[in-house]
């Protein structure tokens, strides 16, 4: 008691905003594994998508006629909607595990699977046609996009591209206006608690930082207009050499909830002060597929009991103040930049939201649950603020859509390497990054 | 003894199918005269179909027609060159104009073949006679000769009663020849060539002589023949020096078209044969002209349960593409549908009401197109036969014409297929003039040896691709879906029609094949309906001919003649050689040997000619096996001297290919190296084939022991000269030899010692022997595992900085009955051991992949065992597993179970004690959805343990028991069994999920006592069901991507894939990984 009584003269009162979550999309719950393949959430995708480019089309050309695939004439100009396919030399195949000579040599995996001789084809229910021309680049774009094309059959048989219309960015709800306060919301992620790259100290610091412990006044008064804070994939390690099926013994049973418990203890310091999102990411104790659920209660008894934490899924859409935030933890953009290319991480995320899909390459490439009737990556709602978490480095930009939209994109890079936590001021959507660093130097 | 008629047709009312059931050895090569008028069908008579149908049809296949023809060729005004692909024969009026002095019945040659513009061309050849020989009686002039043809015709006209021919024998001429037949003195002695009227005759002839003919002043004479076996249109081709799909040219003004065109063909005229000029394939003639390639499948639908068969069940489909040789995409695809299809994307659909049409349109297309080669996946078998058995069943008589003679049929006859290489094989011979068949199948089964021929394991090892396999139960689903479901259907049938295309492509077949008959030269057709030694007999019998040689027909002598002792194998010291091992190879050994020893029919020397003769000692060599033959100086073998040719030749293709720049040039002469080196080897059997056409063991078993003989030499001379004594570092040991080569250890650490200490072998003992025998070093072992003879592992190295590859033989990495976790296992292993040169790493593996099949943890796919399922089960006399499983599998559902032909896969299960293997067979995918244990002990014992302990046994001391026994062997878990008798008596109750103990509230997950790690608990399930997804995600996306859709769902059921076991696995395991994981949502 006698301790608080320094701080009692500036006793700072914490901000608060109203906070809506958004996640339905995402949850898996009634739905089950009942033979159902990957066709049915391609088909609900073109459907959702198909609607939706035709209904751009009289703005875009409205003289060409519409064929499908299969209705294509040579030499005939005209537009065709479809799912892009990328057939790709290198793409990694689960055949390669069989093919009959294995190499002496070890396998080298590259980061990125795109090559020259890569090539697109679009299919709709009708079939399949091979693309050509020099305006869709085979290197941009990627399986599972639906786009509308203008072009025409050529004489081989393969459909010449003359432009391409996708289904840009959705309506966006106007941004609450400016007068208000700064409200901040910090993004982080790539804690990796356990692991044995990640500082204990680093991660010590962030959370006395948002919870108001550290720095003089001023800082205290800047961390409390923090609002929300979001923990975007990959908290923990857990040693995954662990978890082959047999029965543990009581020292490895302890190597492994270690990690788990000290996550929660820190956990437990920021929910008691700051409400508290965490989404799981490719690391954590979680399913594997998006969307993924929610990391279970059971494994942070501590801080579940307070009423700021939330368990979210990946991605998390959510509201705070009226102002909408999307969100993945990284496995989207990261399968992308494996089977695409862009100049950076931003470019990346531009692009989902002007094919108005977060997630496009799934389910090819990137883990995904069999939905049969929907398509929960088709982005229906426009957010202000889009993160994408465990990057290799923080990136911001502002990106405008035709209608007046503007999302603030952010690359939140991995905190246990980097030490970087990434603040969002909502007032104006201007972001910096907090960095941490534990080295004493003179 | 061939006296075999043939029954001779009624004319006028020729037979709707003519089938001929013949069964032919390999070796009895009878020739069938085919009558010109026999099968034609008059066209008046022919029931055309509505007109206009017709028409419309026509126009959509007339843009396929070949390119029209120009205006010289329309003039004759220039001569006609093109490479010819199939030579026979007919039998008809001889032709008046071209030779005026003779009439009646005769043999036509007919050649079709295409230009270089791409124009088909039929040729008929007149004037060329069959003819054979027999050795002239002493003292027989040119009086007893014609009373000995007067003799000759008129026993030949007892035989033939009915041939309208006016002389059955046309002459019989003295000429001078020598036979081939043993080393003689003499220069040649008198034969009588005898020129019979049609080539069947040579037979009957040969038939007569053979068993004795009264001859005043002589008695009772019978006569060996000489010759009398040679098919007619190969003794055309020897003595116009034509070889297979070569260039041949007609001059202009020396052919006359033909008045009545009786083929399909762009070109066809008549010419004599003496007016023919046969290009040798060099330079501009070594090219290939732009033969059409047609690759075509058809679909059934048959009934459930059964595979289809013509008398009932319809042919649905039929996909075509037709590719000219030389481009790499088809410039026709298409599919014939029977009713409606939704349209393909870049293929032309045609879809009909009925089966007629279809079958006819198939019919007219093939006119319209007019294929060079037909090609298929098993269409000899399969798709040829039930088209034209079909078309009898429904009553279309004006089907079958798809051959280039205008009203002909084609004809079906069942041919056995047997030789000694290929073994036997029952097939069926489609004849379709004037095209050559090409069947996939039955070339991948010659030329490769592989765990699987269907289609989808062909391709998947060559293709590198995996084949949609839509099962035959649900064709007739599809079918009777609506178009889309047709198109689905039909997507399917042409990529069955396109890959082999694509593997015709990827193997070079058609370079590899045109070079074998040039080098060869027998037709392209005898190279898959004939066994290796007509290839060698054509090319025995020109060199023959040149020399004044000729050949007897000798009796078959079966295996009377006794095999003889192989080749020699030297005694493997086994163990695993971590010190590198040189190889010294005999450069083609066995053609050497001939060569070097002159060794030959005609060089041989009879046991008798020995005494007799008193040939001088260095005039001869006398072999280890007993044999005297005379060296070239007296007489010149003429197999060694096709040896040298073929080897000749073979250094320059050699040559020429590293010169070569041009791809198409090159792909012609690397299949050229290949067919001369293939050919070069097939001499010797060809010596040594017992059933053959010309049988001399005394000089295969010759070349044997000369072989054995070298490499016992070679062994002495390597371990005396590379000694310590010698001033070596170590003491060179031989520690293998096999037929032609020797492995020598001459303890040297590395890699580049052993190199030079090989070459250095090889060139001192190369000097040691007679030319062109020759050691060479070629390559080192490092490390080497010796198992035995014949098997054997190691580190393949050629250069001393870095290995090729790992080369294994004899071990169980392609054995076709073993399970797929036998082929991974090994593989590992000797990767571990060979290149991570971890021995204990390897047992590791080992252990973990025992504990894990005994723990149930594999991966079912590596558990299947595959047989093919050639008869029914009542023909086998001894259980077998799959043959058990499939009749087990009828009666549960006989849409589904394996038919005769499919090949059928199992696993082997838990079952009673004391059950049989062959009892305990179940289905993989019953296994899977019904939870059925598998045996692992089966495994242990039965698959891996014997492979296994082979390749350890050299490397570790106690071997079986490290491996198979210890603790790793211990853990056993056996999954519940869900729908046995026991268990429908049992209660389901939910256990804690941490300790199995029983909960009585069934909210919960966990019992009391595992409360506290929840979270480590929640993490295992988590972690397994995030495994499973990612699974379930790549095996599922794999599929979709195989079939070629992201919009439809995945139909393919093809066993032969290794992931569709897994998939349907991935599938059910996680739909019950997720309800563990919904367990904990209290």
């Amino acid at each position: 008691m006698a301790a608080m009584e320094i701080d009692t003269e500036s006793n700072l009162q914490r901000k608060q905003s109203v906070y809506q979550l958004m996640d339905e999309g995402f949850e898996i719950q009634k739905e089950m594994y009942r033979g159902q393949q990957y066709s049915q959430i391609y088909f609900a995708r073109l459907h959702l998508m198909r609607t939706l480019l035709y209904s751009l089309l009289p703005n875009w050309k409205p003289q060409l006629p519409v064929c499908t695939v299969l209705g294509l004439e040579k030499g005939k100009e005209c537009i065709i909607v479809g799912t892009l396919f990328k057939h790709m030399k290198l793409k990694p195949r689960v055949l390669d595990e069989y093919s009959k000579e294995k190499s002496a040599a070890p396998l080298v995996k590259p980061h990125n699977f795109v090559h020259q001789d890569d090539h697109l084809v679009l299919e709709d229910e009708s079939g399949r046609v091979k693309l050509r021309g020099n305006v869709l680049l085979p290197s941009v774009y990627v399986t599972g996009i639906v786009v509308a094309l203008h072009g025409k059959e050529t004489d081989a048989g393969d459909f010449w591209v003359e432009d391409i219309l996708e289904s840009g960015l959705p309506d966006q709800i106007e941004l609450p206006l400016k007068s208000g306060d700064d409200k901040y919301v910090v993004f982080v992620s790539g804690l990796n608690v356990g692991s044995s790259v990640s500082n204990p100290l680093q991660f010590q610091l962030l959370v006395d930082h948002i919870t108001g412990h550290l720095g003089d006044e001023k800082e205290q008064s800047i961390a409390a207009q923090i609002v929300q804070v979001v923990i975007a994939g990959n908290s923990v390690e857990i040693p995954h050499g662990l978890l082959n099926g047999q029965n543990l013994a009581s020292k490895d049973q302890s190597k492994m909830s270690e990690p788990i418990k000290e996550l929660d203890i820190l956990l437990t310091q920021i929910a008691a002060g700051v409400p508290l999102d965490i989404m799981p990411g490719p690391n954590d104790p979680a399913n594997f597929s998006l969307p993924q659920q929610p990391l279970h209660r059971c494994l942070f008894p501590g801080s579940s009991t307070y009423n700021t934490f939330k368990s979210c899924t990946n991605p998390h859409f959510f509201e705070l103040d009226n102002v909408r935030f999307l969100g993945t933890s990284g496995q989207n953009i990261d399968d992308l930049d494996k089977y695409s290319e862009a100049k950076d991480k931003l470019e990346f995320m531009e692009r989902t939201l002007r094919w108005r899909h977060i997630a496009p390459t799934a389910p090819n490439t990137l883990g995904c649950y069999p939905f049969t009737d929907r398509d929960p990556f088709f982005i229906e709602r426009c957010p202000h603020v889009y993160f994408v978490g465990n990057q290799d480095k923080y990136e911001t930009r502002l990106m405008k859509g035709s209608e007046g939209q503007v999302v603030r994109l952010i690359c939140i890079p991995r905190f246990g390497e980097t030490g970087i936590a990434v603040v969002l001021n909502m007032r104006n959507l201007e972001c910096h990054a907090l960095s941490f660093g534990t080295q004493f130097s003179s | 003894m061939n006296s075999k008629k043939r029954p001779l047709p009624q004319n006028h009312q020729p037979p709707l199918q003519q089938k001929h059931h013949a069964s032919m050895a390999e070796e009895e090569d009878l020739d069938e005269d085919v009558f010109l008028d026999e099968t034609l069908y008059e066209e008046e008579s022919q029931v055309l179909r509505d007109m206009e149908e017709r028409e419309s049809l026509a126009s959509r296949l007339a843009k396929w027609k070949r390119p029209a023809l120009s205006q010289p060729y329309m003039s004759q005004s220039q001569g006609v060159v093109f490479q010819q692909l199939e030579i026979d024969y007919v039998i008809g009026e001889s032709h008046k104009e071209l030779l005026p002095k003779s009439s009646g019945q005769a043999a036509i040659i007919r050649i079709f073949g295409v230009t270089r513009e791409g124009h088909s061309v039929c040729c008929h050849v007149h004037g060329f006679e069959p003819y054979f020989y027999i050795s002239c009686p002493p003292g027989m002039g040119p009086d007893d000769i014609s009373h000995f043809h007067q003799i000759l015709e008129e026993r030949m006209r007892e035989v033939n009663r009915n041939s309208k021919v006016p002389k059955l024998v046309r002459r019989v001429e003295m000429v001078h020849r020598r036979s081939i037949m043993y080393y003689q003195q003499l220069g040649s002695q008198p034969f009588l060539k005898l020129v019979v009227a049609l080539p069947t005759m040579v037979t009957s002839c040969r038939g007569i002589l053979d068993r004795g003919i009264q001859i005043d002043g002589l008695g009772m004479k019978s006569f060996i023949t000489y010759e009398s076996n040679v098919l007619f249109a190969l003794r055309f081709m020897i003595d116009c020096n034509v070889v297979g799909g070569n260039w041949i040219e007609v001059p202009v003004g020396k052919y006359k078209k033909s008045a009545k065109n009786l083929s399909y063909c762009q070109l066809e005229f008549d010419c004599l044969y003496s007016d023919l000029i046969s290009h040798a394939p060099e330079g501009e003639f070594s090219k290939i002209a732009p033969f059409r390639i047609l690759s075509f499948d058809i679909e059934c639908a048959g009934r459930k349960g059964l595979f289809p068969e013509p008398t009932h069940d319809p042919v649905i489909q039929v996909a075509n593409l037709v590719t000219l040789q030389g481009q790499d995409q088809p410039f026709v695809r298409n599919v014939m549908t029977l009713k409606s299809c939704s349209p393909i994307v870049g293929v032309d659909v045609m879809s009909f009401d009925t089966e007629r049409e279809v079958l006819l349109a198939w019919r007219d297309f093939i006119r319209e197109v007019d294929p060079d080669i037909i090609i298929g996946y098993n269409i000899c078998k399969f798709d040829l036969p039930y088209l034209i058995q079909r078309a009898e069943a429904l009553g279309i008589p004006e089907f079958p014409m798809l051959g280039r003679v205008r009203n002909s049929r084609v004809r079906v006859k069942d041919t056995t297929f047997s030789s000694r290489q290929y073994g036997t094989r029952e097939s069926k011979e489609v004849t379709v003039e004037g095209r050559v068949q090409f069947d996939l199948l039955q070339v991948m089964q010659r030329d490769y040896k592989l765990s699987s021929y269907s289609l989808n394991s062909v391709s998947a090892h060559f293709l590198n691709e995996q084949k949609e396999d839509v099962h035959h139960s649900i064709i007739s689903d599809l079918q009777n879906g609506n178009p889309e479901t047709r198109r689905r259907l039909a997507v399917y049938c042409l990529k069955d029609a396109y890959l082999p295309q694509r593997l015709l492509d990827k193997l070079m077949f058609i370079y590899n094949y045109v070079e074998m008959a040039r080098v060869t030269g027998v037709p392209i057709s005898f190279l898959l309906s004939r066994g290796q030694s007509i290839k060698v007999l054509s090319q025995l019998l020109r060199k023959a001919r040149q020399k004044n040689l000729v050949i007897p027909n000798v009796k078959q002598a079966g295996s009377e003649q006794g095999t003889y002792e192989g080749a020699t194998v030297l005694e493997a010291r086994a163990g695993f050689y971590e010190k590198p091992i040189a190889t010294l190879d005999f450069a083609s050994l066995y053609p050497s040997i001939m060569m070097a020893y002159n060794l030959c029919y005609c060089t041989l020397v009879t046991p008798e000619d020995v005494r007799k003769l008193n040939l001088l000692p260095e005039c001869i060599n006398k072999t280890p096996s007993g044999e005297t033959f005379v060296k070239s100086n007296l007489q010149k073998g003429i197999l060694p001297e096709i040896l040298e040719e073929l080897l000749a030749a073979r250094k320059r293709a050699k040559a020429d290919l590293k010169e070569a720049k041009d791809p198409l040039v090159k792909a012609v002469l690397d299949g050229r190296q290949l067919a001369l080196k293939i050919s070069a080897n097939s001499v010797y059997g060809f010596t040594g084939a017992t059933v053959g056409q010309l049988p001399c063991l005394e000089i295969s078993s010759s070349v044997t022991s000369y072989g054995r003989q070298m490499i016992e030499h070679t062994k002495k001379l390597v371990e005396e000269k590379f000694t310590t004594v010698g001033g070596y570092e170590h003491n060179a040991e031989v520690v293998y030899g096999d037929t032609d080569s020797v492995m020598v250890q001459f303890g040297v650490p590395t890699v580049e010692a052993a190199m030079n200490l090989g070459r250095e072998a090889a060139d001192y003992i190369s000097g040691t022997f007679i030319n062109p025998i020759k050691l060479e070093f070629e390559k080192v072992y490092y490390p080497y595992l010796l198992i035995s003879k014949k098997r054997y592992a190691g580190l393949l190295w050629t250069k001393p900085d870095k290995f090729d590859k790992m080369d294994t033989k004899g071990i169980e990495t392609v054995r076709r009955d073993n399970c797929l976790l036998v082929k991974n296992l090994v593989t590992e292993c000797l990767h571990k051991l060979l290149i991570d040169r971890d021995i204990p790493g390897a047992v590791q593996y080992v252990k973990n992949t025992i504990s894990d099949l005994l723990m149930n943890r594999m991966d079912l796919s590596l558990l299947v065992i595959t047989k093919g399922l050639t008869k029914t089960g009542d023909d086998y006399e001894v259980k077998a597993a799959h043959v058990e499983l499939a009749e087990r599998m009828r009666k549960r559902d006989a849409a589904t179970a394996p038919n005769v032909g499919d090949r059928v896969p199992y696993v082997i299960i838990k079952a009673a004690k004391g059950a049989k293997a062959y009892e305990r067979s179940e289905d993989p995918i019953y296994v899977l959805e019904n939870n059925i244990p598998i045996d692992p002990q089966y495994y242990l014992e039965n698959q891996i343990s014997k492979p296994l302990l082979r390749i350890f046994e050299p490397i570790l001391k106690n071997a079986s028991k490290e491996l198979l026994q210890g603790s790793h062997t211990r853990s056993i878990s056996i999954s519940t069994p869900s729908n046995s008798g026991i268990m429908k008596f049992a209660k389901k109750q939910l256990s804690c999920i941490g300790c199995k103990a029983l909960i009585s509230n069934s909210d919960r997950t966990l019992c009391s006592h595992c409360k506290g790690r929840e979270a480590e608990l929640y993490c295992k399930t988590v972690v397994n069901v995030s495994e499973l997804e990612k699974l379930f995600g790549r095996l599922w996306t794999q599929c979709q991507e195989c079939q070629g859709s992201l919009h439809q769902d995945v139909l393919c059921t093809s066993r032969d894939c290794p992931i569709f076991y897994r998939r349907k696995k991935a599938q059910k395991d996680m739909a019950e990984a997720k309800l563990q994981l919904d367990r904990w949502n209290f």
